[in-house]
């Protein structure tokens, strides 16, 4: 019987002699439960904006989603050949656009005609991958049910490019980053959808 | 040496220890680190491979090697795979005939620029042949810099003229609609996405000349106490006399006879004003410079210039000791259109005023992340800027409204090192309530001999914009609102809106890497006010932009526009210097005639007007009669606005024969009027995939050298040092004997503890 010394280490000696292993570990355990939670954290945020949502075609002015939020839902981007339903929020900064594609026009949505919304490319915006020309786009809003077609699908730098909101034209723009498969994030392009309404 | 025999093994195949190995052993368990550092010690001292520092080393070259693999396997992961960038675009005119497309360069490239204050008329006409022998179809393409769009357009091909009409919207529309259903090439561009210009021309015929003109209005940029104007030059074939790089042959250029005649680029500028400059400089050319009765020309001095590079002419007004106006007018017979520049004096002769600068930052949820990291650097970016009379006070907003100081403070060493930690501490979390902390600023007590200066950093994401202008307005007093707008897309209309009617400025930072550059102009500016509460005569019945004018800085000329029924005879100017009132009259035949950009002046006057039209919209003007007001401007003075478009008519009858079909509309829809709002665009990417794959693969990686490493280290660590027998002697060192547990326990505690150490 081969009586070897490893035997004898129990895992917190182990531990205790490769301190930097350890650590390494820990951390890399960490950044695990950090990548997981994004998309637990943008689905489980979509299922109360959904529930704030019904309130608000209730008839709930300024709905909120969770008591401190500094935003609201105010639109539902349908896409039915993909069966996919999507929340869409108001105001497009970093914090918002974790729970779900946001409006970037910074009038209101039933104000604006040009209507642009953002959403990560890995999130809920991973479908704008296999979108196809001519796809029907469907948008809720408290008021009215909008359909729109996509005309156009682009990939745009957006170090030599910028958004012009032009609220004379009719359409609707999804934006996400580019391309969807990078494994970086904060890279300069951009896919452009632009949907036309349907007349 | 001490020795101790009475240490007893019973498993049979266990090696009896030294003495040695065993105090190692004692020694590794009590103090693991001294005893590693010191193995590692011996057998880099000693060079000495035996077994176990051998495996001990063979371990370490596992690790490393383990180690590298991963790096590469990071790198490789972190390098980019953007791929799909967008095909780059030949600019010009692209021939596509039956056997096949080919892009024409130039022959000719001329371009006149009309500068008039904060405004140049670019107008640019190019010419192209139909080399080919058959008709083709040609697609213009032309680059544009940001946020202008093309108002004029005039297409010549052989002798059919085409000329671009500002049109209302819809009529636009139909034309361009009619042209399309009748089967003439006819396109939309959505060109305000693309900074390009974008037309189609059908029917070329072989050898037939194509003129292209194009025209659009650029504004001008001021920085470090100069204008500056860029044109980009990409637009032009980047073509080079074969010759031309051979500098030691004395003789003109050689050029050959064929394709490359012509290839020439005339660039003429005017530079329109009665000011006097310190300096004009060209940046990247050699230029002829003129002084004429109402400015200055410039030209290109080389006939055969080579457009590698862009055209970038800066010009630096000279400052006297005073504040100085120099004024510029342009009569087209209706109305006479007066632009006045106010130029400050030099920073030497203003007297420093002691300010007090009351900072708001806006941390309500929509200001997380990025944009509070940018608004905190501005916050301590304005707090380092600050001067040694100066007060200060620091103001936060979200549901509810914090406040640093009870009153503004002198800046010590105390309250600067409480204003960073107040910063430091900041968080963004709940709602926008900009109300109260506007109030807050503006109602402190005025602090006499003090200038009150708030500065409001946020994103603007407000539902109740007019409201708090109104608030802005009534509450302002003496005081300035500078607005410093962060984010990707913040509400800037707001924002704008908030510096002008506090008669501030307004900045943008986009980016984190902004916040020095921006901040530094912003503190620039306002850093030294020169005139105050200036006030302008400028006669019955004129309309005037900015309707409220704000001060004077120190290095930045103001400009002011007026439509005026007639030639001003004296226009009264008025403020305050230095403390002190201050007065000036202008002669009105002393104004320079805007000559041939004097049209800029009219339609940089109508802009004012239909964005104030605009302004008025928000204020709750009737939108009916304010899109009717607008368009009507527009059309006037022929500009684009969310209400018109330019589309071009073939002003010449159409020729006859079936092959001679010419199209006789190319309309190009161009709404990028100056209405519209740009945004920049938002970071959409989480990157938690490649987190996830990351994390996981560092962790299945260190927890297999865990458990690998484990089984290895203990058995190498009190062996790798055999040859230290003298180290343990020498010393003589033994505080304890070793002894074995019983022998009933080893077979079982063989694979656990089969080499007990216990202290006598």
């Amino acid at each position: 019987m081969q009586c070897s010394a490893h035997l004898s280490l129990t895992p917190v000696v182990m531990l205790r002699r490769h301190r930097v292993l350890a650590a390494v570990t820990l951390t890399a355990a960490i950044f695990l439960f950090d990548a997981i939670w994004i998309p637990v954290k943008a689905e489980l945020a979509q299922h109360l904006l959904e529930r704030s949502w019904l309130r608000t075609l209730a008839g709930e002015p300024d709905a909120k989603p969770w008591p401190w939020a500094d935003t609201r839902a105010v639109a539902i981007l349908e896409i039915p050949r993909l069966g996919r339903r999507i929340i869409v929020l108001e105001g497009s900064s970093g914090r918002n656009l974790a729970f779900g594609p946001t409006l970037v026009n910074s009038t209101s949505l039933e104000e604006s005609k040009d209507r642009i919304l953002s959403g990560h490319r890995d999130t809920h915006f991973s479908f704008l991958k296999d979108l196809h020309k001519g796809d029907l786009l469907r948008l809720h809003t408290s008021r009215a049910i909008r359909d729109y077609r996509v005309g156009w699908m682009e990939a745009v730098d957006s170090r030599q490019q910028q958004l012009v909101i032009d609220d004379s034209i009719d359409r609707l723009t999804l934006l996400t980053c580019y391309p969807f498969d990078a494994t970086t994030t904060g890279g300069p392009m951009r896919w452009v959808v632009t949907a036309l309404p349907e007349t | 040496m001490p020795t101790n025999r009475n240490t007893n093994y019973d498993c049979n195949q266990y090696q009896k220890p030294s003495i040695r190995d065993e105090l190692e052993q004692r020694a590794w368990i009590q103090n693991p680190g001294l005893a590693r550092r010191m193995a590692r010690y011996r057998v880099n001292l000693k060079g000495n491979p035996t077994l176990g520092g051998g495996a001990h080393r063979h371990m370490r070259w596992q690790n490393r090697s383990l180690l590298t693999l991963g790096a590469v396997l990071m790198v490789l992961l972190v390098i980019r795979t953007e791929t799909a960038i967008a095909a780059v675009q030949d600019w010009g005119l692209q021939l596509n005939s039956e056997s096949g497309g080919h892009t024409e360069l130039a022959i000719d490239t001329n371009i006149q620029l009309d500068i008039t204050g904060l405004v140049s008329r670019v107008q640019i006409t190019q010419r192209f042949t139909n080399h080919s022998s058959q008709w083709a179809e040609g697609l213009y393409r032309f680059p544009l810099p940001p946020g202008v769009a093309v108002d004029r357009l005039l297409i010549k091909v052989g002798d059919r003229l085409l000329e671009g009409e500002i049109q209302e919207k819809e009529t636009a529309r139909r034309i361009y609609q009619k042209a399309r259903d009748s089967g003439q090439t006819a396109t939309i561009v959505e060109q305000q996405r693309h900074h390009q210009f974008e037309t189609r021309l059908a029917n070329i015929g072989p050898g037939e000349s194509i003129d292209i003109t194009i025209s659009y209005l650029q504004n001008v940029s001021y920085s470090n106490f100069s204008y500056h104007l860029r044109l980009p030059m990409t637009f032009t074939p980047s073509w080079e006399p074969p010759l031309a790089t051979n500098p030691g042959l004395n003789k003109p250029h050689l050029i050959p006879a064929d394709s490359t005649t012509g290839h020439t680029l005339k660039l003429h500028a005017n530079l329109i004003s009665t000011m006097e400059f310190a300096a004009i400089e060209s940046h990247y050319h050699d230029v002829d410079i003129r002084q004429v009765e109402d400015g200055y020309q410039i030209k290109l001095l080389n006939p055969h210039e080579v457009t590698d590079r862009d055209f970038e002419l800066s010009w630096t007004p000279m400052l006297k000791s005073h504040p100085s106006a120099s004024l510029t007018t342009f009569n087209d017979g209706d109305f006479v259109y007066a632009q006045l520049m106010l130029a400050p004096p030099l920073a030497d002769s203003i007297q420093p005023q002691a300010r007090e600068v009351v900072l708001i930052i806006d941390t309500s949820g929509s200001m997380a992340g990025a944009s509070l990291v940018q608004a905190k650097a501005a916050l301590i970016h304005a707090l380092s800027s600050l001067g040694e009379d100066d007060f200060f006070n620091l103001l936060q907003f979200n549901s509810v409204t914090g406040q640093l100081f009870e009153k503004s403070v002198p800046v010590t060493r105390t309250s600067l090192y409480m204003a960073k930690n107040f910063i430091t501490g900041l968080d963004a979390n709940g709602g926008t309530d900009m109300a109260p902390a506007l109030t807050a600023a503006l109602d402190m007590p005025e602090m006499p001999q003090l200038m009150r200066q708030v500065v409001f950093i946020t994103d603007g994401a407000v539902g109740n914009e007019t409201e708090l202008l109104q608030m802005v307005a009534e509450d302002l007093g003496n005081s300035r609102m500078f607005t410093v707008a962060i984010g990707h897309a913040p509400n800037s209309w707001f924002m704008r809106k908030t510096a002008e009617i506090g008669r501030g400025s307004y900045i943008h930072i986009g980016k984190p890497d902004e916040v020095e550059e921006q901040m530094s102009r912003l503190w620039g500016r306002i850093q030294l006010p020169a005139l105050t509460d200036i006030c302008v005569e400028w006669g019955d019945s004129a309309e005037y932009y900015p309707e409220i004018i704000p001060d004077l800085y120190s290095g930045e000329p103001l400009w002011l526009l007026a439509r005026l029924p007639s030639e001003p005879t004296i226009i009264g100017l008025c403020g305050k210097l230095n403390g002190m009132d201050w007065n000036l009259n202008i002669n009105g035949w002393d104004a320079a005639s805007g000559g041939t950009g004097g049209d800029n002046l009219a339609k940089l006057w109508a802009r004012k007007k239909i964005e104030s039209l605009e302004d008025a919209l928000m204020f709750g003007a009737d939108p009916e009669l304010t899109q009717l007001e607008i368009t009507e401007t527009a059309l006037d003075y022929g500009l684009l606005t969310r209400h018109t478009s330019l589309v071009a008519v073939d002003i010449t009858p159409r020729r006859d024969g079936a092959e001679l079909l010419t199209q006789s509309n190319i309309p190009s829809l161009l709404p990028a009027g100056s209405s519209s709002h740009i945004a920049g665009f938002p970071s959409t990417a989480t990157g938690w995939i490649s987190q996830l794959f990351l994390s996981l693969f560092v962790l299945l990686l260190a927890t297999s050298m865990l458990l690998f490493s484990g089984s290895h280290l203990p058995m190498t660590k009190p062996s790798t040092s055999p040859g230290s027998d003298s180290n343990v002697t020498d010393t003589g060192q033994i505080p304890c004997n070793i002894k074995s547990q019983g022998s009933d326990s080893n077979a079982a505690t063989c694979g656990q503890t089969p080499c007990n150490v216990q202290r006598i």
